[in-house]
């Protein structure tokens, strides 16, 4: 299928890309990477009137280092992110989780803070960036906020329709990280994803496809880190997983809540060995 | 809707190209139907299959998750680009590595997803002079190839790096 239509606009700045959006409202899309944006216009299950094209303004493809946070702009392609080496030392569970997301024709193209914005059920990065604590700069016609992730990825599926996220900030925070997930396909949108990452005593779990949006696991968390550097059972995280469910879990035509539930522990003893092999022997 | 045509211009090929256009024209569509690059195949139309992969300005792309309005001003390289891309062709037959190394290999059938998968193999073994088996592999979740079963084409890829 082909997009419906639509008007185009190329806009030079973020000012003018943000009163588009103010004038236009939730009938307007910013296009990026269109790597998730443009298939969903294709088969016309978004049909927006407006496509406010980001990707000529200036300034916003840089990764930068701060004082406590790594800072991406919106046009911060996965590609790049996924090889910086500022992001392997200061980010590694975003590293680690981006290694797995598509592949790399899609990741040059597609960027993290789009990837984040569409905010699929499944994906790896909202998880990641849910349990990493990372914060959205938010650009309005009022200014500018910082929100916290939950803010944006927690309740709703689609974010701000008047208001532009400009860039992405992780906390710093080098630690050792391991990512594992199981897709019907290598390449496509996990089943269900997980992140651990383990800095000293500090343990983080991230879990994609479980629930309607990414999940934050401190229960999971503290089972790996009160067994490290050896691993809990399977068991003992499926218990810690049902502490940590926020909402119903998730379903869809190819793989059931049940299943979810039942392999969701075991991608994330997975991804928590790949952890402590990077550390030591388990 | 009113949809106001929009003036773009760009390079394809080596080629430079102007045309008025829908902002709803793929870039897959447009290089197949306006710019005479037929090389461009179109399968999926979606982003899955990888076959209609290009490069736009220098960076490997799914031409049909572009807009033709956005590749204004834009160097573009299709198929026929590959001896440019690949920087070398053999002499006699005209073929460059990887076109002779996928002949060597049986490494197409149908022939469908072979101009995409050029494409991209040549950027990627730009990009990574050494390569894992599983970089490759990587790489290769990008295309859908129904005939061949892939191994041919790991074959033919990692004969290259040879």
């Amino acid at each position: 299928m082909k997009p419906a239509a639509f008007r185009y606009t190329r806009p030079g700045s973020v000012v003018e890309a943000v009163d588009l959006l103010v004038t236009n409202g939730s009938a307007a899309r910013l296009l990026a990477g269109g790597q998730s944006l443009m298939p969903m216009m294709v088969r016309r299950l978004e049909r927006p009137s407006l496509i406010i094209d980001i990707n000529r303004i200036a300034g916003l493809d840089a990764i930068e280092v701060l004082p406590t946070d790594i800072r991406m702009g919106a046009l911060v392609r996965q590609e790049q992110a996924l090889w910086s080496t500022v992001v392997r030392r200061e980010v590694p569970g975003l590293a680690a989780a981006l290694a797995w997301v598509a592949n790399p024709v899609i990741r040059q193209r597609g960027t993290v803070v789009g990837n984040l914005a569409t905010n699929g059920p499944a994906a790896e990065l909202p998880a990641v960036a849910l349990a990493l604590g990372a914060k959205f700069i938010v650009r309005h016609a009022d200014g500018e906020d910082i929100l916290p992730a939950p803010a944006l990825l927690g309740a709703r599926e689609r974010t701000l329709a008047h208001a532009m996220i400009t860039h992405v900030l992780w906390p710093r925070r080098p630690a050792a990280a391991g990512f594992y997930e199981v897709a019907r396909r290598d390449g496509h949108v996990p089943v269900v994803s997980s992140l651990v990452t383990l800095d000293g005593g500090d343990c983080r779990v991230a879990l994609s496809g479980v629930c309607r949006n990414g999940l934050s696991c401190p229960s999971m968390a503290r089972a790996i880190a009160r067994r490290f550097p050896g691993l809990p059972a399977i068991a003992e995280l499926a218990d810690a997983l049902r502490d940590d469910l926020t909402g119903p879990v998730y379903s869809d035509t190819y793989s059931s809540a049940r299943y979810r539930l039942e392999v969701a522990p075991v991608v994330s003893q997975r991804a928590a060995r790949l952890m402590t092999s990077r550390i030591g022997p388990v | 809707m009113n949809e106001p045509l929009v003036q773009i211009a760009m390079t394809v090929d080596g080629a430079p190209l102007s045309a008025r256009v829908r902002p709803r024209y793929l870039l897959s569509d447009f290089l197949r139907e306006r710019a005479g690059a037929p090389g461009v195949h179109v399968a999926c139309g979606h982003g899955v299959c990888g076959a209609c992969t290009i490069v736009v300005d220098g960076v490997a792309v799914r031409a049909c998750l572009m807009l033709a309005v956005q590749a204004d001003g834009a160097t573009v390289q299709t198929i026929a680009s590959l001896p440019v891309l690949e920087g070398t062709v053999t002499e006699g037959t005209g073929l460059t590595p990887l076109q002779q190394a996928f002949r060597d290999h049986h490494a197409l059938q149908c022939g469908y997803c072979t101009p995409g998968l050029l494409v991209s193999s040549a950027k990627f073994l730009a990009a990574h002079r050494a390569p894992t088996r599983a970089q490759i592999l990587d790489h290769l979740n990008g295309h859908l190839c129904r005939c061949s079963g892939y191994a041919n084409i790991i074959a033919a890829i990692e004969s290259v790096l040879q």
